[in-house]
């Protein structure tokens, strides 16, 4: 690919690197992502076995609440926030992307250390990364191409796009109709492939407990270390995208996240789900699958496209990291005496059993 | 919620209006449930009982034995004594013969508690020569009371008739109940001379129901593992029923389990204990994976690079000098830089690490507790580290027994916190009397001079029963005469270091604390038990236990008495000592162990160890003479 294709100075930037050889990651950077990819989703799926789907269908209203705000809030949020920032079309449906993706597995970690239900979040994330083979294709094909306000539909925006550069440069016929369409089967194909080492995981997990709680911790550190790393080798070699990005661009790999938790607990405490579901589903819905999104823009999109949709997902991974751990800490100060009420109550009843009787925890607590 | 309580008494009358119907005691059952008793249900109980011990001829006043180990029916005949307006004499179920009729007689007891027949085997042989002793009440509800002896079940429902007849003598009981009464007469066996009763006064535990610095709730859990006779579970089992939290008994056999089950926020526990579990998670750590194991270590690194700027920042670094403001602020800028730079590491690895460590102990635990003897430094700062705040107080039987606890604010590891409300505190100079702190004369206050630890308060004791010279010894003008040694450290918090009787003076005049030389080489995992001796002689030498664990790591097998006469152990405590005790790790020349002999046995509870695992110095001198007088024979 060789000609310039941009929507704005960022995308410009983006592609002008492309041309220049060496997109947004390098050749060695490139297995290193894919690398990542595959170990935190080994690592996550090492977490899981078959008994947490069983469970997921044990509570229906949870995951129910849960599949309404991860494929419902948070695409719609994600669609809402690009026509609200008039995020350039590359850019929106990179976050759109990340909106309709699944939770990713530091969800779980999240909704753990915020008092939340560990089980529940576990059920979300294993529920929705199934679902995602279709749900994830499925919205991000509508999005692109719903119109709104009589605003074209991104797919349409990226149509006349190509349409308008393709007959500058002369290389097609004007009169021929380019069309933009959302690699639907190429997704599809990179959500199953990184499925594979979620199912090695698993596998894992039932042969090797021991094996698997190492898989565990080194993919929960090695996530980190890597996309730490690939930050700053990006920032170092790319700093000037950081000036370049518009304020738009960076408030909208924040607000996706923070108004997923927003949502997300909203939504729960709405149709009255506990305080620890209220927080569990919040972060469940503001968490997303960070690294898929780079699988799937790097499996299903060439070049200079696949460099200009990678940014927001980088920034959204970065970002999400920090939002949610201090949304993590509010939580846990601000659940203390509810998840207590909960731990005290669960705990006598467990333990007393036929001797347990009404009151002996204190306050009822729900569920 | 709001109690007002003068006395224990009311104490727990109070919880029942309170607390009601919530969870006040719960024992392990022999199926797989925990039986709760709740604190009506326990206000009930011992007004039954008050009523039928009243009946047998209890009187206010009254001195009332209870021999028996951690149970619900012990917190029940507590309650009962309390109501009548009686003390208890308590003693756990391992009391000998001896004891039973050394304080049975010294303490004048006309009714005592027998928590089952093996005690009660014990009570028999002497009973003859108790005069006093009319009646014996059976507590085990699993065996029968043999004849002459009274059941506890029996009455109880004795006295439930009595109180559905009208009986109201318990309440008549409870309404004279004065704040200088004794709650309880306890027996301190100590590490030297012969037992001791140390009378408590209902003022003096409500003063330190009302003045413990640590937060605690009805949605707390506390396992109890200590014994309750001794002062410290004691106070920890009325703080809980005070805050309306539900105390679940556990023991040493179960308390892996029982971690998991019960999910503690809070344990109390003598240095032992933390030192036990600390060894099995150490342990859990090498045998795991490799990459675990990597994980462990990287995690505890950030955790302490963390944790050792943050207690800088705060000011919660241990001060025994008066750090020059100028380089306190530079310090405090780099530990600033370093506590950024770290943070994030740390979060990571502490949520996925270091809490998995955290859940080996139920995963709730707020703070550990610890008291009854110093943490050794390392064990300290492990659990710290590790984010298991400890809470380490320190006190003794004689001041029912907190004088000074850590909180949550005032952490600073190596000490045992600021003293608590409404006591005083003044180090004196064994040698000359000279108060050396708070005296002005000294630099700051004399703060960062040690003295020996003499405390004035509403939790001193009354005295020792019927023993006033030993209560003149240690009692003078409202002052209580410890026997630690300790300085206040410049973060105003006291730091325990020895005691008077135990420092060694070598012929030189040079005074030897031998505790911190004994915390530094229990450090070593080769190194079961030392004690250090050298009282009256030109250098310091040592007896110790090799352990039995630990020569097991490295591939040396056998049994102490085995490991004490191998050459190969004898050699590698030899390399111990030596790379412990130098210049390099602050150990003065005088300090270093000149020469040690290897003990055939461990050192037992009971007999070289007092319950709360301190050693019984005289005991062990006295045991072990030959192998000190070995050591020493070059010398003449």
């Amino acid at each position: 690919m060789n000609f310039f294709f941009a929507t704005s100075t960022l995308t410009q930037l983006i592609a002008d690197k492309v041309n220049h050889g060496g997109g947004l990651i390098n050749n060695l950077e490139k297995p290193l992502l894919a690398f990542m990819v595959f170990i935190i989703m080994f690592g996550m799926g090492a977490t899981l076995s078959l008994k947490d789907f069983k469970n997921a269908l044990k509570r229906p209203k949870g995951m129910l609440v849960g599949f309404l705000s991860q494929f419902g809030i948070m695409p719609a949020l994600a669609f809402g926030l690009s026509l609200v920032l008039k995020l350039d079309p590359q850019n929106a449906i990179a976050l759109i992307l990340v909106g309709c993706l699944p939770a990713g597995s530091t969800s779980n970690m999240f909704a753990y250390f915020s008092r939340g239900d560990l089980a529940l979040s576990i059920s979300m994330t294993s529920a929705s990364t199934l679902m995602a083979i279709i749900m994830t294709p499925l919205l991000l094909v509508f999005y692109s191409n719903l119109s709104v306000f009589g605003i074209p539909s991104l797919a349409e925006q990226m149509s006349a796009e190509m349409a308008k550069i393709a007959s500058a440069a002369g290389t097609v016929d004007p009169a021929a109709t380019i069309k933009f369409q959302i690699p639907t089967k190429d997704i599809i194909a990179s959500l199953i492939l990184v499925l594979v080492p979620v199912i090695g995981g698993m596998i894992l997990l039932k042969k090797s407990p021991g094996w698997a709680k190492a898989a565990e911790d080194t993919a929960g550190f090695m996530g980190v270390i890597v996309i730490l790393f690939l930050l700053m080798s990006v920032v170092a070699r790319h700093g000037d995208l950081l000036v370049a990005t518009d304020w738009k661009i960076y408030a909208a790999a924040i607000l996706v996240g923070l108004g997923g938790f927003k949502f997300g607990y909203l939504f729960s405490w709405a149709i009255k789900c506990p305080p620890r579901w209220r927080r569990t589903i919040s972060l469940e819905t503001g968490i997303q699958n960070g690294p898929l999104a780079f699988a799937i823009v790097m499996l299903s999109f060439k070049e200079p496209l696949m460099s200009q949709m990678l940014w927001l997902p980088i920034l959204y991974a970065a970002f999400i990291v920090c939002t949610s751990s201090i949304v993590t800490l509010i939580y846990r100060k601000v659940g203390k005496e509810d998840y207590e009420l909960y731990v005290n109550e669960s705990v006598q009843r467990q333990l007393f059993g036929h001797f347990y009787r009404h009151g002996m925890s204190g306050p009822k607590v729900a569920e | 919620m709001s109690m007002n309580i003068k006395n224990v008494a009311d104490l727990y009358a109070e919880a029942a209006r309170v607390y009601g119907d919530r969870a006040a005691f719960a024992t392990r059952q022999k199926g797989k449930h925990w039986k709760p008793i709740t604190f009506q249900e326990l206000y009930e109980a011992g007004l039954n009982l008050a009523t039928a011990l009243i009946k047998l001829g209890v009187k206010p006043r009254d001195h009332v034995g209870l021999l028996s180990d951690n149970r619900e029916e012990w917190i029940t005949s507590d309650c009962a004594v309390q109501l009548c307006g009686a003390a208890d004499v308590p003693r756990g179920a391992d009391v000998t013969p001896d004891e039973i009729k050394y304080i049975l007689d010294h303490c004048g007891a006309e009714v005592t508690f027998v928590e089952n027949l093996a005690v009660y085997e014990k009570l028999k042989k002497v009973q003859s020569s108790l005069k006093k002793l009319k009646h014996v009440i059976l507590m085990s509800r699993e065996e029968k009371a043999p004849k002459g002896v009274h059941s506890l079940e029996e009455l109880l429902e004795e006295g439930r008739k009595l109180r559905e007849k009208g009986n109201r003598k318990a309440e008549e009981h409870m309404a004279g109940i004065k704040p200088d009464d004794l709650f309880t007469l306890i027996y301190t066996s100590g590490t030297t001379g012969t037992p001791k009763g140390v009378m408590l006064t209902h003022a003096n535990i409500i003063s330190q129901l009302t003045r413990i610095p640590i937060k605690i709730s009805p949605l707390d859990r506390v396992l109890s593992i200590l014994p309750v006779w001794h002062i410290f579970e004691r106070v920890f089992e009325m703080y809980a029923i005070y805050n309306g939290c539900c105390t679940y008994y556990t023991n040493v056999r179960n308390l892996g389990d029982d971690l998991k089950a019960v999910r503690p926020t809070f344990m109390g526990s003598a240095p032992r204990l933390w030192e036990n579990i600390h060894a099995k998670i150490l342990a859990n750590v090498e045998k795991a994976h490799p990459v675990r194991r990597a994980l462990f270590h990287t995690a505890y690194f950030f955790s302490r690079m963390y944790q050792g700027s943050l207690y800088f920042i705060t000011g919660r670094k241990i001060d025994l000098h008066g750090r020059n403001p100028i380089i306190s602020a530079v310090l405090g800028l780099l530990h600033i830089v370093r506590w950024v730079v770290v943070l994030p590491f740390y979060g990571l690895f502490n949520a996925s690490v270091l809490e998995r460590l955290r859940l080996a102990a139920g995963g709730d635990l707020k703070a550990s507790i610890s008291g009854g003897g110093a943490l050794p430094p390392h064990i300290d700062e492990f659990f710290n580290y590790i984010g298991i705040p400890v809470l380490e107080g320190y006190g003794m039987t004689e001041t029912s027994p907190v004088i000074a606890c850590r909180t949550f604010k005032d952490l600073v590891i190596g000490t045992v916190g600021k003293i608590i409300a409404d006591t005083e505190l003044r180090l004196v100079d064994p040698a000359t009397g000279e108060i050396i702190y708070p005296n002005k004369k000294h630099k700051h206050g004399g703060r960062g001079i040690k003295g020996e630890i003499h405390v004035r308060g509403p939790q001193v004791m009354k005295g020792y029963y019927r023993n006033p010279e030993a209560t003149k010894k240690v009692l003078n003008d409202g002052w209580m005469n410890t026997g630690d040694l300790g300085m206040v450290t410049f973060n105003d918090c006291l730091k325990i270091m020895g005691r008077t009787k135990d420092t060694i003076v070598l012929i030189s005049g040079e005074n030897v604390e031998p505790v911190p030389i004994e915390a530094r080489l229990l450090e070593s995992p080769l190194i079961d038990n030392v004690m250090v001796v050298g009282q009256d002689k030109k250098y310091l030498t040592a007896l110790i236990v090799p352990s039995e664990e630990g020569f097991k790591e490295v591939g040396i097998k056998g049994s102490v008495e085995k490991l004490s006469k191998d050459e190969k152990v004898r050699a590698m405590i030899a390399e111990v000592l030596k790379q412990n005790i130098s210049a390099e790790t602050g150990f003065k020349a005088f300090e270093r162990l000149q020469d040690f002999r290897l003990v055939p046995k461990p050192f037992e509870v009971g007999d070289e160890l007092t319950n709360l695992f301190k050693l019984k110095r005289h005991v062990i001198t006295e045991k072990y003479k030959k192998l000190i007088e070995e050591m020493y024979r070059s010398e003449k």
